[in-house]
């Protein structure tokens, strides 16, 4: 899959991925790369990111190994963001789709 | 040393500009992703491929760090240094960031100056009339006024147009991160 498009919808995954109930970083970081090929390493920036932007909050908490793990909670603007987001992906999408369909008729 | 350890070194090594308790929150993410991988049965070497090269991730991680800083601080300096951080991500950036960038620097840089030089000649008029009674004093000192007077508008107008051109640069920078962010795989 083609980088630019991948590094586009990763923040809209991200987002979606924490609205049900509140995510740590690995799962987060693992989920994403399963699907797209993109390096783990590189959600963790954007992770920060969208916490410097108020997207995420965050908080530690102890698991029952190792040390306490850091858990992404989304904010009320998180939510909106993606909605925004998720929005904007939609028309994107319905405008690919029709274009292609268009082109590819018999 | 473990790859783990070898792994962090490299990366907290490339950090180095970050203060300490930032740096160490960005790079906690990256320990516990280890510990994390390990604890599911991966080998440290195969978390290491995973995450991906060192260098490439200290490079965004710096840029949110430099782009943050810049939010905060309004300082020019590091605007530029936010700037830098993003040319480093690839050579896309060298021509559609650091080119506008600094052509819209000087071009700004030019007009202050041109708005100093305005300042200036007024007072250049009245030394120059006290000196050789090129003009009376009345005369000059008008002159001086009406100079003062444009060149204060020149900085006013310049002022916003100078912020406007600091927001503008970071927005730019957040904008064109998001689409180029992370060519590395």
């Amino acid at each position: 899959m083609n980088i630019q498009f991948k590094k586009g919808v990763l923040e809209i995954c991200v987002l979606v991925l924490a609205t049900r109930g509140d995510r740590y970083g690995y799962e987060l970081a693992v989920k994403i790369s399963e699907k797209f090929e993109v390096a783990v390493g590189s959600v963790y920036p954007l992770l920060s990111r969208l916490t410097q932007d108020g997207y995420f909050s965050t908080y530690l908490k102890e698991s029952n190994e190792g040390p306490p793990r850091k858990y992404y909670q989304l904010t009320q603007e998180g939510w909106s963001h993606m909605r925004r987001l998720i929005a904007e992906w939609e028309s994107f999408t319905k405008s690919v789709n029709e274009i292609v369909e268009e082109g590819l008729k018999p | 040393m473990t790859t783990r350890d070898r792994y962090m070194l490299e990366l907290e090594g490339m950090l180095s500009v970050i203060p300490e308790v930032q740096r160490k929150e960005w790079l906690y993410d990256y320990y516990i992703h280890f510990q994390q991988a390990v604890e599911n049965g991966q080998s440290e070497e195969d978390a290491a491929l995973e995450l991906g090269d060192p260098k490439l991730i200290a490079n965004e991680i710096l840029l949110s760090y430099r782009v943050g800083q810049a939010e905060k601080t309004g300082s020019f300096g590091k605007l530029s240094k936010a700037v830098f951080a993003t040319v480093s991500l690839g050579l896309f950036n060298v021509i559609f960031i650091l080119g506008p960038y600094l052509a819209l620097a000087a071009v700004i840089l030019a007009l202050w100056a041109s708005a100093a030089a305005v300042a200036l000649s007024g007072v250049a008029v009245i030394i120059e009339s006290v000196w050789n009674d090129t003009f009376s004093l009345a005369q000059a000192f008008t002159v001086c006024l009406i100079t003062s007077a444009i060149a204060l508008l020149l900085f006013i107008g310049l002022k916003s147009l100078t912020t406007s051109f600091y927001k503008l640069t970071l927005k730019y920078l957040k904008f064109s991160t998001r689409i180029v962010k992370g060519n590395n795989k």
